[in-house]
């Protein structure tokens, strides 16, 4: 803990929480607006077809129904779901836009084709059935496998082999070396094929949006976005409009986990609010959401390490191929992650990888937390206890021995401003019991205990792959309680808590002196968003930039009522004092006071404003210790104790920082045992299309006991020595809950999830 | 369908309404009472979000229909509160972290209040069975189960 600290590493409570906590809180699903029309989607009910035909007279004929819409109706601007068609970067690399508000071919069950706003849900279920479509059925694709055959049909006319893009790493990064050399060299080598899934997001408030369009055309869009300001840019692209006229606005958000990076069904509901001119609501199903969002992006790896016989790595190649789905989504980000993040994660001299991104007749795939990191680490930290278990070294010992130090290139090519893995390695295995339980011999009976670790390091923001700007305003009333305007909404990770204590800190008063105004476009700074593990390390950097202008602005006065110069002043406790002489203070409140009713011509209300670009990124670093017990008799894995221990920089608050930990494990347990997204291959629809079929872990399925343990050392560019800590959460669960499972029983299981299916098939191949 | 008047008891206050048969409770909540703390996640009794008390006990709103609901009394998050004051409950899950996006919380609160009602000694194991229908994509339950067991100690003060 850093004592020095008045508000940054308290155990606040958030102040969005009581309305949660009441009822009160309104989520877009919600909200209500005077005349307001419901909306409903046609989904496709075919994996991939051309449409021929659609008739929607007899749904604009029944009462009740004020519009329908189909591609002819909406604007003809193709658009990327991800907004990678945004000058994300400074090469100014761009996505290829690859679908339309509504389509006029479907490329896989669940896609848009027509949409109904009619006076209430009833009416608007029953006008989607009475659109008739006539649709030309095309071939379709599962699998990557198939889709990449010579001859198939394209799924889009641009990519032939339905391989829109194949990235080959490249120096200095994602490449170095010789890697045929480093194997040559190598005294063990080790190699394997793995199956990530496509993890479904499962946030409890499904898609919704409401839109408003007013008399002069300015559209409102209420949507859970993660990325507003982005999401507005793009919805002027496709409006044909300028981005003033649309304001974005995130209401409190029931879970994104990233899935909300990209546009969802808010293109819709503006086209029917436009098309009525009256407020449209537009709220999926669960159903819809299984079915037509973005999920993880599934990958077959194959990864091959080559380690010296000390246990130094000296060889690593990933091979990857990606599902993309029927849009890009996101999988092209995804991509490089998983080469750089992958290959970047450990030292080792030779390195190389491939990625080839697929399209696919499935639901495209997005951002979900960690995206590219989960998946990689799925693969490569089961591919690094193989190898200790070659070079008969323990696999944290193995870990150890090959991870940076600070000032090494991190995963993203810039130098490592700090790392605290081997702590958390080594007080994770301490905390697990790692000495006495790892490597058992061979046990007997119905139930089998393992241990299995994995580690991992990630980012704190995107810079310099994508743009990192945010802004933020600090406002003071006459009385020395202020307002932070930010962008972020509530979207439940406790932003707003770190935001005020980084500002509060900075300023000498305290975090419940803010009132937190977020969640618009219209009053916010450009911020690009939730993303990316960003939010404390950037936008609080933006905070704190804003926060000592309107402290400057504080010492300023401050300095004219004590007679002294403003660096002979500070702020604590809301009081500002001569630091040589602490008894002679005035108030922040006083000083206030004065600037607002000031009758001397020298009015001002105390503020800061600041836009900030992190050049930095600070790679967060945990480790990951499950225990596991596998009955032998149904094959069914528990996980008994589950030690995550975090290198988030400072924990700007620890209950928080726990919180996401803890989540994170909940979602790394759901992908590594039971969630299976599953398709029927004889119609392309998702089978999995609610909580029955797609099993997320509830209280009875998770770790009997969580341990979070916090390194909680300061970081030298994240304010106040903060790092990102939201995805991080969750990367390396699922391996290590793998890496028990074969410490427990002797079989590994590389296709997530670790079924009892997979693991009685396992080691009925092993006994042969 | 011809609508039909029905008279619901939610919250200590009786509304009497006109509604089509079909309707299910949590529609009437939201959409006629505009008691929108009641939450619509999976829509078919899977998740727990749209949980709501029905004489004392546990009822998802999503699978029951209003008109059932005659002649019970129903409690839902927005009439947890007395006179301003929070209850136990809905304080320990503010002071404990455990509400993150927020979107389980009415149902994880209400379900835990029909536990403590029936048992206000309980295990964390008992809170865990008890919760094993209510589903959040946050909080990994482990402040979940903090807040509950809290909460239990406070009321028996």
């Amino acid at each position: 803990m850093n004592e020095e600290f008045s508000s940054v590493g308290k155990r606040i409570t958030q102040v969005d929480v009581a309305a949660k906590a009441t009822g009160e809180a309104r989520y877009t699903p919600d909200l209500k607006l005077p005349g307001m029309l419901i909306g409903k989607v046609l989904h496709s009910p075919y994996p991939h077809a051309n449409i021929k035909k659609i008739d929607t007279s007899k749904a604009l004929a029944l009462p009740g129904v004020e519009a329908v819409i189909t591609f002819d109706d909406t604007p003809k601007k193709a658009y990327a779901r991800s907004y990678r068609d945004s000058p994300m970067n400074s090469s100014g690399h761009l996505q290829h836009s690859d679908e339309y508000i509504l389509n006029e071919k479907v490329r896989y069950v669940g896609d848009h084709i027509a949409a109904v706003a009619a006076v209430d849900e009833k009416t608007a279920d029953l006008a989607l059935d009475l659109i008739e479509v006539e649709y030309e059925i095309l071939p379709y694709y599962i699998d990557p496998q198939e889709a990449m055959q010579p001859g198939t049909v394209p799924i889009h006319d641009w990519a032939p082999n339905n391989i829109p893009i194949v990235m080959d790493s490249a120096p200095p990064y994602l490449a170095q070396g010789d890697v045929e050399k480093g194997f040559a060299e190598s005294d063990v080598v080790v190699e394997e094929t793995f199956f990530a899934s496509k993890q479904v997001g499962a946030h409890l408030e499904t898609q919704a949006c409401l839109a408003n369009v007013d008399a002069n055309g300015r559209i409102t869009c209420y949507s859970p976005s993660q990325l507003p300001h982005l999401f507005r840019r793009e919805l002027a692209k496709m409006f044909r409009t300028t981005v003033g006229m649309i304001n974005v606005v995130t209401p409190f958000v029931g879970g994104s986990f990233g899935i909300r990076l990209s546009c969802q069904n808010e293109p819709i509901c503006i086209a029917l609010a436009l098309k009525t001119r009256k407020p449209v609501k537009l709220v999926y199903t669960m159903e819809e959401d299984f079915t037509e969002l973005d999920t993880r992006t599934p990958d077959y790896f194959t990864i091959k390490m080559g380690f010296k016989k000390d246990g130094t790595l000296h060889a690593y190649h990933i091979d990857t191929l990606t599902w993309s789905g029927g849009y890009l989504g996101r999988a092209q980000l995804a991509g490089g992650i998983t080469l750089a993040w992958g290959l970047g994660h450990y030292r080792c001299p030779n390195t190389n990888g491939k990625v080839t991104i697929v399209y696919t007749n499935t639901t495209p795939t997005g951002a979900m937390r960690g995206f590219g990191n989960p998946e990689v680490s799925w693969a490569a930290e089961q591919v690094i206890d193989m190898g200790a278990e070659k070079l008969g070294m323990d696999p944290v010992e193995v870990r150890l021995k090959n991870i940076k130090k600070p000032g090494e290139m991190s995963n993203i090519g810039l130098s490592i401003e700090s790392t605290w893995e081997d702590e958390c390695l080594i007080q994770g295995a301490e905390a697990i019991g790692w000495k006495e339980k790892f490597g058992k011999p061979k046990q007997e009976g119905k139930v089998r205990r393992g241990v299995g670790c994995a580690c991992m390091h990630h980012c704190s923001g995107a810079h310099p792959l994508l743009l990192e700007h945010s802004g933020a305003i600090i406002k003071f009333n006459e009385d020395g309680s202020a307002s932070l305007m930010v962008n972020p909404g509530s979207p439940g990770t406790h932003i707003w808590g770190a935001l005020a204590q980084i500002a509060a800190e900075e300023l000498g008063i305290y975090p419940e002196d803010f009132n937190i105004v977020a969640g618009t476009t219209d009053g916010s700074l450009f911020d690009l968003g939730s993303h990316a593990s960003r939010s404390t390390y950037v936008t609080g950097g933006a905070v704190r930039q804003a926060a000592r202008q309107a402290k400057s602005r504080l010492l300023a006065r401050a300095a004219k009522t004590l007679e002294v110069s403003p660096d002979e002043l500070d702020i604590k406790d809301r009081q500002i004092f001569v630091k040589s002489s602490p008894e002679r203070k005035v108030s922040v409140a006083d000083i206030c006071f004065n600037g607002i009713f000031n009758f001397e011509g020298d009015c001002e209300t105390v503020m800061g404003a600041a836009s900030f670009e992190s050049r930095w990124n600070s790679p967060p670093t945990a480790a990951f210790f499950a225990e596991v017990e596998v009955d032998m008799e149904t094959y069914e894995v528990k996980v008994i104790n589950f030690v995550n221990a975090q290198d988030c920089g400072t924990a700007i608050n620890p209950m928080s920082v726990e919180g996401q930990c803890e989540g994170g494990i909940q979602q790394g347990v759901g992908y590594a045992l039971t969630e299976d997204y599953s398709i029927n291959r004889d119609t392309g629809k998702a089978e999995t299309d609610n909580f029955t079929t797609y099993k997320m872990p509830g209280t009875l399925d998770m770790p009997k006991s969580t341990e979070v343990i916090i390194i909680n050392k300061p970081d030298p560019k994240g304010p106040f020595g903060a790092k990102g800590v939201g995805e991080p959460a969750m990367v390396g669960v699922a391996p290590a809950i793998a890496n028990a499972v074969y410490d427990a029983v002797g079989v590994r299981i590389t296709d997530l999830p670790i079924t009892p299916e997979k693991i009685f098939a396992a080691l009925k191949m092993k006994s042969r | 369908m011809a609508e039909q008047r029905v008279i619901l008891n939610v919250n200590g206050r009786n509304y009497d309404i006109s509604i089509e048969p079909e309707m299910t409770l949590v529609e009437v909540l939201r959409d006629k009472l505009d008691l929108t703390g009641t939450k619509i996640s999976c829509g078919e009794g899977e998740c727990g979000a749209c949980t709501v008390l029905m004489d004392g006990k546990p009822c998802l709103s999503c699978c029951t229909l209003a008109i059932q609901a005659q002649g019970k009394s129903i409690v839902t998050i927005e009439g947890l509160a007395e006179k301003g004051q929070l209850h136990p409950l809905q304080k320990s899950f503010i002071d404990h972290g455990a509400i993150q996006c927020g979107y389980c919380t009415p149902g994880m609160i209400l379900t835990s209040k029909a536990l403590l009602d029936e048992n206000p000694n309980p295990t964390p194991e008992d809170v865990k069975t008890a919760l094993a229908g209510n589903l959040c994509r946050c909080t990994g339950y482990v402040k979940i189960v903090d807040a509950v067991m809290a909460a239990a100690d406070e009321i028996k003060k």
